[in-house]
């Protein structure tokens, strides 16, 4: 009995796997769609884009709306790239020492009020965005840091959910290791930088990927705290590109495109680690 | 009496060399004390200025009339031309007469608006993220990568470019939907999704519709992976037993799949739920609260009031209550989570 059934579960699972793969594809080509629709419009010329109905693939594929935004002199790619790219690298670098080093040294230390502390660090973790959003900015503006891209870097370098990651990541790190180098009179910081952080490789990538994207992605702090046009970040030149060319819906497309598409690109190389950072902390962004 | 002797010198070593190492050890304790404190100390100040000092700053600014264009008192601006107005803000909350004044009645249908966007989006969520996950774990281990990388594709893009390629679809001439209800009607079709207030479908704007569908689709690849990880860690064994019982696969995922993963699916609808209430970028790119007002939820209008009208004391007050619907899920997660939270 139970060797006839075998085989029927067998051929049972597999029915469903071809189901399920039916199911599946054209779902996947429906979640595509939006990226789909984006990229081929960003081939076609104005007269096709204004054309109803529209039409899906370019009927004369061109690549002027490319060269019209990276020549647009009001929109300097590369420097809101740059922007970019200084305020999420300085981010991932800040959180990723502090992090691993308060999260070492409360997976490893006892210190008076530890509880205490921990306690409060996990409670800022409670205290939404948009309760601080107001405050925060008056602060930065007394500060001075208002149209500056160390406003959206200085109030960010501890990071209460990194420590809380790191403390779970360190705990791992054998003890034996740390008192041997002790022994051998190496120094603190010295264990912490060649002992504990090369153990750590795991929790850096992943919370680094994650605050790289959480940083290069934001728009509400940075669409408060960057008013003026040369300190902004891509997305929100995108939205301001794109009200501006309302009726250029080429134009913005193409823009688009290369605002999104390449950190995508690199995103799929490294998605391994966002998806571990996610499904770890079960936290969203 | 010969062992005791014997046993004597290496007694006076080891104690010796105990005393050395107690020393030693002190030396130590010293040093990692010194460490700990050095790191600690300036870093958790540091961070308590970042949280703390803007945490009571917020919730004082509810309690005035406060902009940052007025010098205002010494002290952060408070008092003098930003006046102490006690609870003013929250009494005008309570104002549900139909004469009560524009601001009042923006707040009461942005708090509306912002509960019925969790609302429809938690559950439209669920509903999907739940049989994609059980489907994509059940496909062959190559198609399986595939077909999670394109759902979670649209979590890594920017929101800001999710709103702007929705745009692209929704528009009323040129957009992709108009154009593929168009080809199955067989005329032009000129439907203005996001920009209609008089469409109204089973008592909900359909332009607050078109904005959740935007939300969940980038949305959706947070609770996909988490329950694929989640249905990963459910024992094969106890999916064949089942199926031995000759349940479908069905019966299966009802019966035996959803029950284990209960607890996973509870932890989601929270961590959902409070960031639905956030939504913001994807709304104000796409609609800015329009058509009517019929989208903005209640951090547009925190946004407008604290940033575009210079009115924060009103946009702190709103924000305060905001916190406090966030809070109040937050509680709702801890009371579920306790059993796992060990410290």
């Amino acid at each position: 009995m139970a060797e006839n059934s075998l085989p029927q579960i067998k051929k049972k699972r597999k029915i469903r796997v071809n189901l399920a793969t039916l199911i599946l594809i054209p779902m996947s080509l429906v979640a595509l769609l939006p990226f789909i629709w984006m990229i081929l419009g960003s081939f076609k010329t104005g007269a096709e884009i204004r054309q109803i109905p529209p039409t899906f693939f370019p009927q004369t594929f061109t690549l002027d709306n490319y060269r019209k935004v990276l020549t647009d002199p009001q929109l300097p790619l590369g420097l809101f790239y740059r922007n970019s790219a200084i305020i999420a690298v300085a981010n991932v670098i800040q959180v990723l020492f502090t992090s691993s080093l308060l999260g070492y040294i409360f997976a490893k230390f006892e210190f008076k009020f530890k509880k205490v502390i921990f306690w409060f660090i996990l409670a800022t973790m409670m205290i939404p965005s948009q309760l601080t959003m107001i405050p925060g900015y008056l602060i930065l503006a007394k500060l001075g840091l208002i149209n500056n891209l160390l406003g959206l870097i200085v109030p960010a370098a501890v990071d209460a959910f990194g420590i809380f990651l790191f403390r779970q990541f360190a705990q791992s790190v054998p003890n034996e290791l740390l008192d041997a180098a002790r022994v051998d009179g190496a120094g603190e910081f010295k264990i912490y930088f060649k002992i504990v952080l090369p153990q750590l490789g795991p929790a850096l990538a992943t919370l680094g990927m994650l605050t790289f994207m959480f940083n290069w992605n934001a728009y509400l702090w940075p669409l408060i705290v960057l008013t003026e046009q040369k300190v902004r970040t891509l997305p929100i030149i995108l939205t301001w590109f794109s009200s501006r060319m309302v009726s250029n819906d080429h134009y913005t497309m193409a823009a688009s495109v290369l605002v999104i598409l390449p950190v995508l690109i690199v995103y799929l190389f490294v998605q391994k680690w966002i998806v571990e950072g996610i499904t770890l902390s079960g936290l969203k962004g | 009496m010969a062992h005791q002797i014997t046993s004597d010198k290496p007694n006076k070593l080891r104690s010796a060399f105990n005393l050395f190492r107690f020393r030693e050890k002190n030396r130590r304790d010293k040093r990692e004390k010194q460490f700990v404190g050095a790191i600690i100390t300036p870093l958790i100040l540091y961070m308590a200025f970042w949280t703390l000092l803007p945490l009571i700053f917020g919730i004082a600014l509810a309690f005035f009339e406060y902009s940052a264009r007025r010098a205002g008192g010494p002290i952060l601006g408070f008092g003098g031309d930003n006046p102490f107005v006690g609870l003013q803000h929250f009494k005008n909350m309570l104002d549900f007469s139909p004469n009560a004044p524009l601001q009042v009645r923006q707040f009461h249908s942005g708090f509306k608006i912002t509960i019925l966007f969790a609302l429809l989006v938690v559950p439209l969520n669920l509903l999907i993220t739940l049989p994609l996950a059980f489907m994509i774990e059940s496909v062959h281990k190559k198609l399986k990568g595939i077909f999670r990388t394109i759902f979670f594709l649209p979590v890594l893009a920017p929101s800001v470019g999710v709103a702007i390629m929705w745009g692209f679809i929704y528009h009323p001439q040129r957009g992709l939907l108009n154009a593929i209800i168009g080809l199955f009607a067989g005329k032009l079709i000129g439907i203005n999704w996001t920009g209609n207030p008089n469409l109204v479908v089973a008592g909900i704007p359909v332009a607050l519709f078109a904005v959740i569908i935007a939300y969940i689709w980038q949305d959706l690849g947070y609770n996909l992976v988490i329950f694929i990880a989640a249905l990963q860690a459910i024992p094969q064994s106890l999916k064949d037993a089942a199926k031995i019982d000759g349940a479908s696969d069905w019966k299966t995922f009802l019966h035996v799949i959803i029950p284990l993963m209960m607890p996973t699916i509870l932890l989601t609808v929270v961590l959902t739920t409070i960031s639905a209430f956030q939504v913001f970028d994807i709304i104000q790119v796409m609609t800015d609260g329009g058509p009517a007002d019929q989208t903005k939820v209640l951090l547009l209008s925190i946004y407008d009031y604290a940033f575009r009208y210079q009115r924060m004391g009103w946009a702190a007050a709103i924000s305060f209550v905001l916190f406090l619907l966030i809070f109040s899920v937050s509680l709702i997660q801890t009371k579920l989570l306790r059993s796992e939270w060990e410290y």
